[in-house]
């Protein structure tokens, strides 16, 4: 009978009858006892539930604001002021009082955000005459209008070119020489005062505070047990490279591999492992056993161990080769043997943790901190502070996560942070996309916070995604699971993620929030802002009332770069009285990663009300279309448009003209070059109003890849890319 | 240098003692051996569910008071658990009969001789629920558990020394109850 020795015994039973009593002793092992699995889970819930009782910090404002208790208050808040406001619109109603006094109403009027789809409604407060009403409208800007009437009593105004125009304030008004349909006169003319929308729905930008759960139910695929584990000893789960298998130790440290579909676990050595790593090209499967390297070589199903000096505690690839570290440091196999590539320090209790990706660093702990190590340069870098976590890779290498307290923080690779995440197990896929799960529920975000989306509810412990990007691993209760996430929607351009700052910045000042605008400058925007002769924030009167973005684009890589025209709109009283335009650089910031305003420069104040006005440029590269907020006379167009390059010579097709859109055609704009867009006084509306003064805009062709992005229609679409700049003039400020 | 599972496991403690509700992760660990344990204690599946319930939930509770020794974590709640099975049954002892012991000999013996061998396991572990509870509980971390002595001082609350005692007094005591059950030839 075979008896197993311990050393450990050695000098407690000296006597060998006593000797033979432990081994046979430790010959034998209980079976296992019997266990009801819903008494396991149901403690685990029991434990779960105490434990979300003593944990001290609370959920973070938007997971308590979006938790469902939270909702239903914001959808209740929401709805209560929607009836509101339904209610005081119509308290606010003329009861009619009699048909002395002609009233006229529109849902439209002292709205910020019309949309531009939809006719002006003009509401009377009893039968008009169409044909004196019709001739009494007057509408400004410019714009050819059909009429129709419903009940008598309502009149829609539709614009002949289909839509209103973007960015604009109309101005629709009732001549006192329109009458009842019994022939009373209105009096006094009554005007109606709206602003339009933009040319197009925001564009999906991220937004700094994340999304609520986009659904209560799961929006996983294909969720199944794929092996009980009984237990978890590691949670180093390994994908083979076609994303079929995953290879895991179970807890009693033997190497398994399973199907992800499901299906027979298989052994691959049975017991003692740790650290197991699949080589990148998914041909061999490393691990450690009892201090020695073994490589399984799937091909041909050999195992061939490696004995190494001092033991291997940590195994990994950097592409075909193998790294591993021991006691003395971290080592290669060279072509003559094993090779230390940089030693570990000596000091403190050090344990490795991760080698990267690309084989450039890795990751190791001493005492309670974490440190990056360049493995060229053998020089450690912390990352975070004491008692950091480490938690992840980007699939490249060159960023990590750690955690410390409830956040995951991404760092460079020199130790610089560049974003946050909410804390919980991470895994990075291949397609940047961050998986954050926990006991409780599963998230999926993108590296810079974006798109957070509420996958599920439930337990989702150490996701590890699959090299597709689309499956991943996780653990419940004492098994493995896997399941299939969707797609996160398609990644900002950086025209969402720059116009989403402009926005933001010109929010804030528009607020007067003087340092929540600040705080989107860096040191050249926040000259230009205090010496550089602009405002911040913008006082006096006429007031500083809207703003939009009149055009944009990106004209630059490394660091990515835009550009922005914003036009800041004046208002008097109701009425748009003057407009300027800032000139806005936004740029990557190269440490924090984020868009910063860098440029800063104003153009001269115009008054409105004289003639047409350009409310929206879009630029490709090669065609050019300009968007008026009136109808012109196309025969001034031709003439009175024209695109110049920087010798001043004239460029691309003659202008043409339709609904209220001027198009040059024929350009091959030159990525980064200067041109200038003429708008001649010439130009006249409908009307028969010149535009006011010579417009000028100067535009820069778009850099190449938004070109290509525009043509294979990634970027979305116009209305929103853009690029001019206007004609440098002297700066001003109001 | 320390070995890699424990590295994984410094990290899943960590993790619970910075968030109660990562404790889950080391729950899913360790059930299985303490729930084991426990039954073996027992023997009673409703009394191993309660005491093992207690086990976890004092361990959660006291997880910001835990200090890394070194040793696993695994020895802390044995530690827990040779006191909560104490608590519990100080005056009681199991009383189911002890049938469920599995070989874990490699070599193939002949089956007569299996039997006996069986027979004889089952008389000395007959014999270790006998013993005093201190050595019954330090026979068992080690021979059943397959725990390194240092482990069980932590489990048990002494010295590696006071453990070697108990281990080798308590197998004394089984050889001395075995020659006297023995049969005299």
């Amino acid at each position: 009978m075979n008896m197993r020795h311990d050393p450990e015994l050695d000098d407690v039973l000296q006597d060998q009858e006593l000797r033979r009593l432990g081994e046979l002793l430790s010959s034998t092992r209980r079976a296992e006892p019997p266990l009801d699995e819903a008494f396991r889970s149901g403690l685990r819930r029991q434990l779960m539930q105490q434990a979300w009782n003593m944990s001290e910090g609370r959920p973070s404002l938007w997971r308590r604001v979006f938790a469902p208790p939270g909702l239903a208050w914001v959808g209740a808040t929401a709805g209560l002021v929607l009836i509101a406001g339904v209610v005081v619109f119509w308290a606010l109603q003329p009861t009619g009082g009699g048909f002395n006094q002609i009233y006229i109403n529109s849902p439209m009027d002292g709205s910020n955000a019309v949309a531009l789809q939809q006719p002006i409604l003009v509401a009377f407060n009893q039968p008009m005459n169409h044909l004196t009403t019709e001739a009494a409208v007057q509408i400004a800007p410019a714009t050819n209008v059909t009429f129709t009437w419903q009940l008598n009593n309502t009149l829609a105004v539709q614009p002949t070119s289909g839509n209103l125009a973007p960015n604009t304030q109309y101005q629709v008004t009732i001549g006192p020489t329109a009458t009842t349909a019994t022939g009373q006169p209105l009096n006094t003319a009554q005007t109606i005062t709206f602003v339009t929308q933009p040319p197009a729905p925001p564009p999906p930008s991220p937004s700094p505070t994340p999304r609520a759960p986009v659904s209560p139910s799961s929006l996983l695929t294909g969720e199944h047990q794929v092996a009980p584990l009984g237990g978890i000893a590691s949670s180093a789960v390994q994908w083979s490279a076609d994303s079929s298998t995953v290879y895991f130790v179970n807890s009693s440290g033997a190497l398994e591999g399973v199907l992800a579909k499901g299906g027979d676990v298989k052994v691959v050595a049975p017991d003692g492992v740790s650290s197991p790593a699949i080589a990148p090209a998914g041909d061999r499967l490393a691990y450690i056993r009892g201090g020695k390297i073994e490589v399984l070589t799937f091909a041909v199903g050999t195992t061939a161990e490696i004995a190494v000096t001092p033991a291997a505690t940590l195994v990994g690839w950097v592409k075909d080769k193998l790294e591993w570290v021991a006691v003395d440091g971290l080592h290669t196999q060279g072509a003559n043997g094993p090779t230390q590539l940089a030693a570990l320090p000596a000091t403190g209790i050090v344990s490795a943790v991760s080698f990267a990706p690309d084989g450039t660093h890795a990751v190791y702990r001493q005492d309670l901190k974490l440190f990056l190590m360049d493995l060229a340069t053998a020089k450690s870098t912390q990352i975070g502070q004491a008692n950091a976590l480490f938690d992840g890779w980007s699939p490249s290498g060159a960023q990590v996560i750690y955690s410390s307290g409830d956040t995951l923080t991404i760092s460079d690779v020199h130790g610089r942070s560049v974003g946050t995440l909410p804390g919980a197990d991470a895994s990075w896929s291949s397609q940047d996309a961050v998986l954050l799960g926990s006991e409780t529920d599963l998230y999926q975000v993108r590296p810079d916070g974006s798109a957070l989306t509420k996958l599920a509810n439930g337990t989702y412990r150490s996701p590890m995604w699959a090299p597709n990007g689309t499956a991943f691993a996780f653990f419940r209760g004492g098994a493995l699971w896997a399941a299939s996430a969707p797609s996160l929607p398609p990644v900002p351009t950086t025209l969402d993620l720059t116009s989403a700052v402009v926005n933001s910045f010109m929010t804030a000042r528009q607020k007067g929030q003087t340092d929540q605008a600040a705080a989107f400058l860096d040191d050249g925007g926040k000259q230009a802002y205090s010496s550089g002769g602009l405002n911040l924030v913008i006082t006096g009167d006429p007031h500083f009332s809207r703003f939009y973005i009149l055009a944009q684009t990106v004209t630059g890589f490394q660091p990515d770069t835009a550009t922005f025209v914003v036009r800041l709109v004046l208002t008097h009283g109701k009425l748009d009285v003057a407009d300027f335009e800032e000139t806005l650089t936004v740029i990557r910031d190269a440490t924090t990663r984020r868009f910063v305003i860098d440029q800063a420069a104003a153009g001269a104040h115009r008054d409105l009300g004289k003639g047409a006005e350009v409310v929206g440029v879009v630029v490709a590269a090669d065609r050019i279309q300009v968007m008026f907020d009136s109808d012109l006379k196309a025969d001034t167009v031709t003439a009175g448009m024209v695109l110049l390059d920087s010798k001043g010579q004239q460029v691309g097709d003659a202008a043409t003209y339709t609904n209220r859109t001027v198009t040059i055609g024929g350009l091959k704009l030159k990525p980064g070059d200067t041109y200038k867009l003429v708008v001649l006084s010439t130009v006249q509306d409908v009307n028969g109003h010149n535009v006011a003064a010579e417009y000028d805009l100067s535009l820069v062709g778009p850099a190449a890849t938004l070109e290509a992005d525009l043509k294979s229609g990634a970027v979305a679409a116009p209305p929103a890319p853009a690029s001019p700049t206007p004609t440098p003039t002297p700066t001003t400020s109001s | 240098m320390s070995d890699p599972p424990r590295d994984d496991e410094r990290e899943l403690v960590a993790r619970a003692q910075r968030d109660p509700r990562q404790f889950g992760a080391l729950y899913d660990r360790h059930f299985q051996q303490i729930y084991r344990f426990v039954y073996s204690r027992v023997r009673e599946q409703t009394a191993a569910e309660d005491v093992t319930s207690e086990i976890f939930m004092k361990a959660l509770k006291a997880m910001p008071r835990y200090q890394d020794t070194g040793r696993p974590f695994a020895a802390w709640l044995y530690q827990i658990a040779v006191n909560a099975i104490a608590d519990r049954y100080r005056t009681l002892r199991p009383t189911q009969p002890l049938e469920d012991f599995h070989d874990l000999s490699v070599a193939g013996p002949a089956l007569e001789d299996l039997a006996a061998h069986r027979d004889e396991i089952r008389r000395i572990w007959g014999l270790v629920e006998a013993l005093p509870t201190q050595q019954r509980t330090a026979l068992v971390l080690k021979f059943q558990e397959d725990m390194k002595i240092e482990d069980i001082a932590v489990a048990m609350g002494k010295s590696p020394g006071a453990v070697k005692l108990l281990i080798h007094r308590g197998v004394s005591r089984l050889r001395e109850e075995a020659d006297a059950l023995r049969p005299v030839e």
